[in-house]
């Protein structure tokens, strides 16, 4: 009962906002005024009732003289469960009650609701944001006091990401973007908002992947790529690039800056599910290489609601391998000895579900521990400048060598 | 001090027979024309008798006894403290100036209040040369008659006090006579004393020396005489023409007289080799403490470098005249009760023990002497050493009741805190005195106050001293001049003034122009210094400041062992609370113990430690529940400010995504607050009923608004 007449609220607010902006005053509706030729998707009216059902019930709340609050899914290791079947991660149902006459958690309720409203006016605008744009948004000082309701981006990234998870919708639906990372370049042609784009024509600088790669803006045209190939980091990718890796084995290059976006990571699912590519990772050999890996593969334990579209259980670890040392006959310099946080955040990889049960996976993390070094990709460069690019990869992709 | 006991012997002998040529009786009924000291005459000298010993070497005889008996003379006593001036507190330049200003002013006290006067007392301490000062103390007491003018301030050991079981404050040292003489032997310059006993009598004026060998006074002036200035106008232009200073009226300020006119008193000027320095053991100090025990006295304090301080008195009422006691059996010597039989008059044991002590009736003399095994009847003078030791020992096995209370006049919990209030500014005070006590049958009463919220020295400071220090200073930073220069700033607290005042922590404070000096006159005044400083104890003993030795004191070592911490104090462990909290604790006693004879310090008894720590107890409870409240009270304010910050700001969001009535929702949500605020307030008991707790702090307990506090401190 409570539930349609929520529904049926929504509706009629729906149409008030729209009203609402043409009521607006002089200035307001000068600002808005080329939102008249905005079109609110199907996918912004239901974000947007998602939006104002969270903020009706804190009227509600306050109606009934209750104490107004959220509940947030919990985002940590505790209230994420490895799905073996779909294997990849996937977010429980835990949750943490946020309140508003909360000494310890006022200030974040209010935070919350800015974010709220914040995303509110970007749908409405049909306009999008980096999420530090959404910052400066929502930055200013709160009246009669001296406090600002943010006092740095790191404030407030967290909260953009409790809404996400409260409403149960994607960054991009809240129409925010996170920074773009990662480039990309192959045998690809795909079009971005209108503009076709040709992925092996994009010279030295590859194509930079947006960090919103959802089917309304990237719709892939050709593929004649087999295969994918992701690598850690620009410097490796520009290595890939010059030699025309790519071209001579008719594949897609990524890369994603470290530990890749999710605008890198969807579009790798989305190439995966869509073109029936495989994905191969060359990564570092240390833990932080592995765990690159591991979210590429199950999704990330702070993202577990997204691991649906961003994971890809059937991407493989290439290399770099910890026997890799002995099999290129790499000079003792190019190792880095393991500290203790290395050594610890590899027993904790070492023991996720998801890891646990993988002899390979085993012998390769306890290698690496054993050697008590760490390999990054630019170590192989010490044997040829090209020797990643002719032999290494080459051999591996002959050899199918690699980790699942 | 082995002498005192030998002079207590001859106590009734003096105060029948005048020892030595020049004292001259008492009048005793006079009333009031006299300036007191500590001490009695006693026969200025001692033979020296310890030689036999050497006499009786017998190897390599390098004297004979005939020859050495050449040598053997009379010490006179003021040849004694005149080597022996460490005795007297004039160990160095800095503690000689301010003994001088205690002996002259706790004199001037005891004169006022004996008389039944309201005390007003001006010191002016005037630097006159290189390592030189002069310093003059004058009361508006009864002055002191002609005759004994040179006696009181020109002879050791002469008095009225030393003889009465009584509370006075003439327990301190020797008296003005001793600082008279280290003037004398440091600067060579007479003291000078006017004294006036009414208002048509002419002020007597001396310039005295004191003739160490013979421990005699040395007038100087009027060919031997003195010189009698007459009053009127004629006495002025003769006062004026040889520079003899007299404060002629009342009011506040010298420089123009306009209030009545000082009908009566005593000056007192010294010169003498000192040296002036502000801070711990100051007379700054000494003075302002004084003003705190003494609430009934007013202070004019002209400091050497031209700064003026006035403490006006917070009450007309003096205190109540302590009456004179005979000494308690519990609390008398073997030693002394032997000498007390020996020069009694009375004849019986009866007789003597009922009229030369407390509390002992003839039924308890009876039951001492059966308990004694001697005769009630028996004589006095025919009692041998054995039986005044089984005596002795009796006195202690038989019950007496304690000695009366009334020889104590306590300062009183009002004028306590009227006392503290009026010197150390602060919000919240409590005092309380105890019952009197006694402690080996010296009738004695504590009492502690306890001032909190005070500020520091720093805050208190006046533009005018701290354009002063500034211009002394030779220090390179201004933060290093407010590290160095402050009781109380640490570096924290430096940092915090100087991000206050907007200046540059490496500034030279010699370059500092007069903008940036109100800048950090202002910061200083209004920044919170209160963290971090520890706790400011004032310890009195009959009226007295205590200024050192602190360590050795039971008032001090009783603060430390009182736990603080429940009444909402830090303490870390075996140190003084820290908080802007000021305690002062005074020992009323006839006989105040010292732990040593320089009297800085209250030696412990296990009677006194205890009615100490009583007292702090009590005051430290009302302190604790005044802090609780003030915490329950800001942790109110703050979590409904915590919530009405963010109120506004949810219920902008929520409008601007469901266009609900932004203002409807803040009052809705307001009210939520206030409700939820309130539940969190109340205090629930065991049963988990709430609880309406007042502040019941009972009396004795002074609240002052912090803002009213400011105002008080401007005017000063």
């Amino acid at each position: 009962m409570a539930k349609k007449r929520v529904t049926a609220r929504k509706k009629k607010v729906v149409k008030q906002s729209n009203r609402g902006g043409v009521k607006k005053t002089a200035k307001k509706a000068k600002a808005k005024s080329p939102r008249a030729s905005v079109k609110v998707s199907t996918k912004d009216r239901k974000t947007l009732a998602e939006l104002i059902t969270m903020a009706d019930q804190v009227v509600l709340a306050a109606r009934r003289r209750r104490d107004p609050h959220l509940d947030i899914p919990t985002r940590s290791l505790s209230n994420v469960k490895f799905n073996r079947r779909k294997r990849f991660i996937e977010m429980g149902k835990n949750t943490n009650r946020r309140m508003l006459f909360n000494l310890s958690q006022a200030k974040s309720y209010m935070q919350t609701m800015l974010v709220g409203s914040g995303c509110k006016q970007l749908i409405e605008q049909g306009k999008n944001t980096s999420i530090r744009g959404l910052y400066y948004m929502l930055k200013h000082t709160i009246e009669g006091t001296k406090e600002n309701t943010f006092e740095e981006q790191s404030d407030c990234d967290p909260v953009i990401e409790d809404v996400e998870v409260l409403l149960g919708t994607l960054r991009e639906e809240l129409h925010l973007y996170a920074d773009k990372r990662g480039e990309m370049v192959g045998n690809l042609q795909l079009e971005d908002n209108g503009d076709l784009i040709d992925c092996a024509r994009m010279g030295s600088g590859g194509y930079g992947i947006p960090s919103i790669v959802e089917p309304n803006v990237i719709n892939f045209k050709k593929c004649s790529a087999k295969f994918v190939l992701h690598v850690e980091k620009g410097t490796v990718w520009q290595r890939f690039n010059e030699d025309k890796f790519w071209k001579k084995h008719n594949c897609i290059l990524t890369h994603g800056a470290g530990q890749p976006p999710r605008g890198v990571r969807r579009l790798l699912n989305r190439m995966h599910n869509e073109l029936n590519l495989p994905i191969f990772c060359l990564l570092d050999n240390d833990p932080w290489g592995y765990y690159i890996y591991s979210v590429i593969k199950q999704g990330s334990i702070n993202l577990a609601y997204e691991s649906q579209r961003m994971a890809i259980p059937k991407a493989r670890f290439m290399g770099l391998r910890s026997k890799d040392y002995e099999r290129c006959k790499l000079s003792p310099s190019v190792r880095i000895d393991l500290n203790d946080n290395d050594r610890k955040r590899a027993r904790q990889i070492a023991g996720y579900p998801w890891f646990e049960h993988k002899k390979a996976w085993q012998k390769e993390i306890n290698m690496m521990l054993k050697n008590d070094f760490k390999l990054e990709v630019e170590a192989l460069i010490s044997k040829d400048i090209s020797y990643v690019t002719e032999q290494y990869v080459p051999d591996r992709l002959k050899d199918g060598d690699w980790l699942d | 001090m082995a002498k005192v006991k030998a002079r207590r012997k001859k106590k009734r002998q003096t105060k029948k027979v005048p020892v030595g040529k020049t004292s001259v009786s008492r009048n005793g009924s006079a009333g009031g024309a006299k300036k007191k000291k500590s001490r009695a005459a006693v026969s200025q000298a001692r033979p020296v008798s310890t030689n036999a010993a050497i006499t009786s070497r017998r190897s390599g005889r390098r004297a004979t006894a005939k020859s050495m008996a050449a040598s053997q003379r009379d010490i006179s006593v003021s040849e004694f403290f005149a080597k022996n001036r460490h005795l007297l507190g004039f160990d160095n330049p800095r503690k000689a100036l301010l003994t001088t200003i205690k002996e002259a002013v706790d004199n001037s006290l005891d004169a006022c209040e004996e008389a039944g006067i309201l005390p007003e007392i001006w010191v002016h301490v005037e630097a006159t040369g290189n390592n030189r000062y002069k310093a003059g103390v004058q009361d508006n007491g009864p002055g002191i008659l002609k005759k004994q003018i040179p006696l009181i301030f020109g002879k050791l050991l002469y008095g009225s006090k030393f003889h009465r079981l009584r509370m006075s404050r003439g327990q301190q040292g020797i008296g003005i006579s001793a600082a008279g003489m280290y003037g004398v032997l440091t600067t060579g310059k007479p003291v000078k004393i006017s004294s006036k006993t009414s208002k048509r009598k002419p002020i007597h004026y001396y310039e005295i020396q004191i003739d160490t060998k013979n421990n005699k006074p040395e007038i100087l002036n009027g060919r031997g005489n003195g010189v009698d200035i007459p009053a009127g106008p004629k006495g002025e232009t003769w006062m004026a023409k040889h520079g003899v200073e007299w404060v002629r009226t009342y009011g506040e300020d010298p420089e123009n007289p306009s209030g009545k006119e000082v009908v009566s008193g005593t000056r007192v000027t010294i010169e003498l080799e000192a040296k002036y320095q502000r801070g711990r053991g100051s007379i700054d100090e000494y003075l302002e403490q004084t003003a705190i025990a003494n609430p009934h006295v007013t202070l004019h304090y002209l400091d050497p470098d031209g700064g003026y301080r006035h403490y006006q008195r917070s009450t007309e009422i003096l205190p109540t005249e302590p009456k004179e006691i005979k000494p308690h059996p519990y609390g008398v010597e073997l030693g002394r009760l032997l000498a007390m039989l020996k020069g009694t008059d009375t004849s019986t044991l009866s007789q003597f023990l009922t009229s030369s002590f407390s509390r002992v009736s003839p039924a308890v003399a009876r039951k001492i002497c059966s308990t004694a095994g001697v005769k009630v009847r028996a004589s006095t003078r025919k009692i041998g050493r054995g039986e005044v030791d089984r005596l002795y020992e009796a006195i202690q096995e038989t019950k007496i009741s304690a000695p009366k209370t009334d020889c104590i006049a306590p300062i009183g919990e009002e004028h306590l805190l009227k006392g503290l209030h009026q010197v150390v500014p602060g919000e919240f005070y409590a005092a309380a005195t105890r019952p009197p006590n006694v402690y080996r049958g010296n009738p004695f009463q504590i009492e502690v106050a306890l001032a909190y919220g005070g500020t520091t020295a720093a805050q208190r400071i006046t533009k005018e001293t701290l354009i002063e220090l500034i211009g002394e200073t030779d220090l390179r930073t201004l933060r290093q001049f407010l590290i160095h220069t402050f009781d109380g700033i640490g570096s924290d607290a430096a940092e915090k003034i100087m991000k206050e005042s907007d200046l540059g922590t490496r500034l030279s404070p010699g370059k500092l122009v007069t903008k940036q000096i109100d800048a950090l006159h202002e910061a200083m005044r209004n920044l919170n210094l209160g963290e971090g400083q520890t706790m400011n104890v004032l310890r009195y003993a009959n009226r007295v400041p205590l200024q050192f030795q602190p360590a050795a004191c039971a008032i001090t070592q009783s603060i430390l062992g009182t736990n603080w911490r429940p009444y909402g104090l830090s303490q870390s462990r075996g140190s003084l609370p820290s908080g802007p909290v000021t305690v002062m604790v005074h020992m009323a006693s006839v006989w105040v113990p010292f732990t040593s004879e320089s009297k800085e310090a209250v030696a412990s008894y296990p009677e006194i430690q205890k009615e100490l720590r009583l007292g702090l107890q009590a005051v430290g409870r009302k302190l604790g529940m005044y802090l609780r409240r003030r915490i329950r009270v800001r942790q109110e304010g703050e979590r409904r400010n915590i919530f009405l910050r963010y109120l506004g700001e949810v219920a902008n969001a929520v409008s601007e995504i469901n266009r609900a009535d932004r203002k409807d929702l803040y009052d809705k949500l307001l009210k939520i607050a206030t409700k939820k605020t309130a539940e969190a307030d109340v205090k629930l008991d065991s049963r988990g009923r709430p609880i309406e707790e007042d502040l019941d702090l009972g009396s004795n307990v002074l609240i002052v608004d912090p803002n009213e506090a400011a105002d008080n401190l401007s005017v000063k």
